[in-house]
């Protein structure tokens, strides 16, 4: 690499570099040790976590759409004491940034789950999931409700003084509402978009292509959504730090959120396709400001010329 | 690329990256290596856009390839006898396997499953296979213009009521000739080690899309866990 300063803030957060792997794209971090170690990236966001392990959704879960594809998991997860157990210690002892994705169906399973981090080293932050699309009750109510999901981010921010994201749905009917929601119960950033709700139909089976009917749209096929959703999200809330995500493959997709107002992004659907699709995007961003004279990727954060 | 155990699987990248969209998973049929280079050997039948695809492609295209993933058949600790049963574009693994096995002393018969004669994946290739391992190769179709008339299950049955004396069974094929051979396996008291196939966005472990359910409420992962998986590692009724 070239002498490019790569490392960002989010807040209080510092991180060697913006990439941090989404929630529900990279296990709990050490599932794909051996082609991206998670001590290289910005950090990691793991899969959502609930108080007790859930099961999660019916078959078929995942159904490929153009420029991108459908999820219905379910928010299948190991539960809390056993991410603190049996995955923590590693992601420690290599130094990896951790952000626990945080879920529950009700406030206190949230708080649940925070209490149970707060009695371990090595957890960065939390960012809680307010936004998913797969589950029947709790999640994306939280999401869609500025004075639940205010509410709720106040709970949390008084269990924790580590750093709380709000991981924002790009299905709520007020997005700037409930941004403005999530500051105002505490929130040191805003992560977004989670997925955006779709469908697909087998025409052949006249039957829809998941189990849930429903599922959560990720992919190339959002990035334009949701880089209009950080725009704006700026543009209303200059002071808040973002994580931006939603279709990110390149390099170049990286710049364009960070000129858009986000100051780290995160990574997901890119890394089914390519697993190491993370360190190529790292090495693509060092290129581009290489390139362009841009000595700190921190100067790109809200650049966009308009 | 480390020698791949029949029943591994690689993920191929659509040449160019673009559409479609995931990888595509396929069992590996066969496998050499030189000094610098490596061949894998891929069968692949058009369902769809993601297989059709490759029709089309022109001789040295490159593309990416990721693997060998999942974990294969036993190769290690070989059956003395095995019934391989493929149900349709089910055979790579089980043709691979065989292969691997000549030689190995484990005597291999073949049941093939296709719907029609002209639907027989290389009947005279088949029979070489499993006569060199000292078995047979029995085809079934459907609609009984090639070999034994009917289910590939059924002519499995057929021999072990009359006494057939395999030690394993393996297969690969539509899930609900996987569950016949899981049901025949559990009534005859035989290992069935089925190579299962599901929707796969990564084929690495990190997607959960193409879990099966396990008889305790649980989930296997198709491409981690397995994909091959034993008989009664799976709930049937609820899959």
């Amino acid at each position: 690499m070239s002498g490019v300063d790569l490392t960002t803030a989010v807040g209080a957060l510092e991180l060697s570099n913006p990439v941090l792997a989404a929630s529900g794209t990279f296990g709990y971090g050490l599932d794909l040790v051996d082609l991206c170690p998670p001590e290289s990236l910005g950090g990691v966001v793991t899969k959502g976590l609930s108080p007790r392990p859930r099961a999660g959704a019916p078959m078929p879960r995942i159904a490929e759409t153009a420029s991108g594809m459908l999820n219905a998991i379910g928010l299948e997860n190991i539960g809390v004491e056993a991410f603190c157990r049996e995955k923590l210690p590693e992601l420690r002892a290599r130094g990896a940034v951790v952000i626990v994705n945080v879920f529950g169906e009700s406030p206190g399973d949230y708080l649940r789950v925070i209490e149970r981090c707060e009695a371990e080293e090595g957890i960065h932050g939390y960012e809680l999931n307010v936004s998913c699309p797969n589950v029947s009750s709790g999640g994306m109510e939280f999401g869609h409700d500025p004075i639940l999901l205010q509410a709720l981010t106040r709970s949390c921010r008084e269990a924790t003084a580590r750093p709380l994201w709000v991981k924002l749905s790009p299905n709520a009917p007020d997005l700037a509402g409930t941004a403005r929601a999530a500051v105002d119960g505490g929130a040191d950033a805003l992560a977004l978009i989670n997925t955006i709700r779709g469908m697909a139909i087998d025409p052949w089976a006249r039957r829809p292509m998941l189990a849930r009917t429903f599922g959560g749209l990720s992919g190339p096929a959002i990035l334009p959504v949701a880089l209009r959703m950080v725009f704006e999200v700026h543009r209303a809330l200059p002071e808040v730090p973002l994580v931006g995500l939603g279709g990110i493959e390149t390099g170049l997709d990286v710049v364009r959120f960070l000129l858009a107002g986000a100051s780290a992004v995160q990574v997901g659907t890119a890394t089914f396709r390519r697993p190491r699709a993370m360190l190529e995007i790292l090495g693509e961003l060092d290129d581009y400001c290489d390139r362009t004279g841009t000595e700190r990727v921190r100067d790109l954060v809200g650049a966009l010329e308009v | 690329m480390p020698r791949p155990v029949p029943g591994q699987f690689v993920m191929v990248e659509s040449a160019g990256g673009g559409l479609p969209f995931w990888r595509r998973a396929f069992s590996v049929a066969g496998f050499g290596a030189g000094e610098e280079s490596c061949w894998l050997d891929l069968m692949i039948r058009e369902v769809g856009p993601g297989t059709a695809f490759w029709r089309g492609v022109p001789e040295g295209t490159g593309t990416r390839v990721l693997g060998p993933l999942g974990n294969g058949f036993p190769l290690e600790e070989p059956p003395r006898s095995v019934a391989l049963v493929a149900g349709g574009i089910g055979l790579p693994p089980l043709l691979y396997a065989a292969r691997e096995l000549a030689g190995a002393g484990t005597r291999c018969d073949l049941f093939v499953g296709a719907a029609t004669a002209e639907e027989l994946i290389d009947p005279e290739g088949c029979a070489r296979v499993a006569a060199d391992t000292g078995g047979v190769l029995v085809p079934c179709t459907d609609d009984g213009t090639a070999g034994e008339a009917g289910l590939v299950t059924g002519a499995v049955e057929r021999r072990l009521r009359d006494g057939a004396a395999w030690s394993e069974l393996w297969a690969c094929g539509p899930n609900p000739m996987l569950r016949a051979v899981a049901e025949l396996g559990r009534a005859y008291g035989l290992p069935a080690l089925l190579a299962m196939e599901e929707r796969m966005a990564c084929g690495l472990g990190v997607c959960l899309g193409c879990v099966v359910p396990t008889p305790d409420g649980g989930h296997l992962r198709v491409c981690t866990e397995g994909p091959v998986l034993r008989g009664d590692a799976v709930d049937w009724e609820a899959l």
